[in-house]
């Protein structure tokens, strides 16, 4: 079957704007609320969960043929648990910091709405390849939208963005933006990530709101010089034909 | 009847397949693991009783609970050095509706309390628990009973930790 032209790259794309999880179909919200403390927990979080999503996609795909109708949902929870339960004993081998950090919010990826519902919605019906950028779209979509409520969360709590305290193999390097003092500490509370998360969509629905009133009064314009051309196009067809006449 | 025993058997069949898979996957990544984890436990057991009694303590031998209490799991003497008498050490775990905490609770010879060093903590509270409880708790700014900190459940469960191991502690008779 002949495909549309960047079908591809529309896959991967869709994953980061047109469908984000986090800020379009708003799903994942509690690891997103409670791990964006810190720019780098947030890139942790993101990195895991994208390497899961990845796996069970390409996975699910694979055996979308093998595993019958009735044991589909068992079958791809299965196989998301696994690759989990993967990612949590590493992560405490070879990174503990990040491991303490994010916490029981790693085990929670099995729950992820996004990982299920991708196995579900695409990766049972599409071959490895598109499962595979379908899942790398919405992995990276996940981790920037993660990363952008953290860049807010840590900059307004703390007033400084730290590196090298969770991925322990960069060294410690913070930047103090605000002085200290002056910082607003409700923004590294739940209440702050609230906040944050409601003005993200709140800025995000006015952009698409915006975006969708000028794409309107631009048809509008086009219909009105239509009509206007097509009037005027009328007009001096009946004035040829009354001259034709006369 | 038997396209409907070849279904059952099928599923039956695939799901078995995919649970086997899984769990020799899982065992294989564990067989890789629990040496580096084991390792990094022991750090963190090293990193704790140094944050509690300083860089001059060391522990030796292991002692067990071999009690009923709900949270002590061992217990270790803390050597400050020659001719200091030594202090107490308790490995502690409890768990409740949101999640596990695993923590180690120092006290001095006199058997007052001294500190605690979160090794594990995976309550979905956990930075609010250790940001208005732990720390005020270690650092003096906050009683050990003044548990309303926005993570109230898992004050109250490190609360009767450290309640247990006093108790403990109060028990151990010196020969």
């Amino acid at each position: 079957m002949a495909r549309e032209k960047g079908y591809t790259k529309n896959n991967f794309l869709k994953g980061i704007i047109i469908e984000n999880p986090l800020f379009v179909s708003i799903l994942g919200t509690c690891p997103a609320l409670a791990t964006t403390k810190t720019v780098e927990a947030a890139i942790g979080m993101g990195i895991l969960f994208t390497i899961v999503l990845v796996c069970s996609n390409i996975l699910v795909s694979l055996l979308r043929k093998l595993i019958p109708e009735e044991i589909r949902t068992p079958a791809y929870i299965v196989i998301i648990a696994t690759f989990v339960t993967m990612v949590k004993m590493l992560t405490n081998a070879f990174l503990p910091e990040l491991y303490s950090t994010l916490g029981v919010f790693i085990s929670l990826i099995v729950v992820n709405c996004i990982v299920l519902g991708r196995a579900e919605a695409y990766a049972s019906k599409n071959k490895v390849f598109d499962s595979l950028i379908d899942a790398l779209g919405m992995g990276v979509g996940y981790t920037l939208a993660l990363i952008s409520m953290a860049i807010f969360r840590e900059f307004l709590g703390t007033g400084a963005f730290s590196f090298g305290k969770v991925f322990t193999f960069i060294p410690e390097v913070t930047l103090q933006i605000i002085p200290k003092g002056f910082e607003l500490s409700l923004f590294q509370t739940p209440v702050g990530a609230f906040i944050v998360f409601g003005v993200i969509l709140v800025v995000l629905a006015f952009i698409k709101n915006r975006k969708a009133e000028l794409k309107e009064n631009r048809a509008r314009q086009e219909r009105l010089k239509k009509q206007k051309e097509a009037a005027a196009a009328a007009a001096a067809a009946k004035s040829t034909a009354e001259g034709g006449n006369k | 009847m038997a396209n409907n025993a070849k279904k059952y058997i099928i599923t039956a069949v695939t799901l078995g397949v995919i649970a086997a898979v899984s769990a020799g996957i899982i065992g294989l990544t564990n067989l890789l693991t629990s040496k580096q984890i084991a390792i990094n436990e022991q750090k963190r057991f090293n990193a704790g009783i140094v944050a509690i009694f300083g860089e001059n303590a060391s522990v030796d031998t292991k002692y067990k609970n071999e009690g009923n209490g709900k949270y002590v799991q061992e217990w270790y003497w803390v050597h400050m050095g020659e001719g200091v008498e030594p202090n107490y050490i308790f490995k502690t775990t409890g768990s409740n509706m949101y999640g596990k905490i695993s923590l180690l609770v120092g006290f001095d010879r006199a058997k007052n309390f001294k500190g605690t060093y979160t090794l594990v903590n995976e309550q979905t509270y956990a930075s609010t628990l250790v940001d208005n409880y732990l720390v005020p708790v270690n650092g003096g700014d906050k009683e050990l009973d003044d548990v309303t900190c926005g993570a109230t459940y898992g004050a109250k469960l490190v609360r009767d930790m450290v309640k247990e191991a006093q108790e403990y502690c109060n028990g151990i008779i010196i020969e």
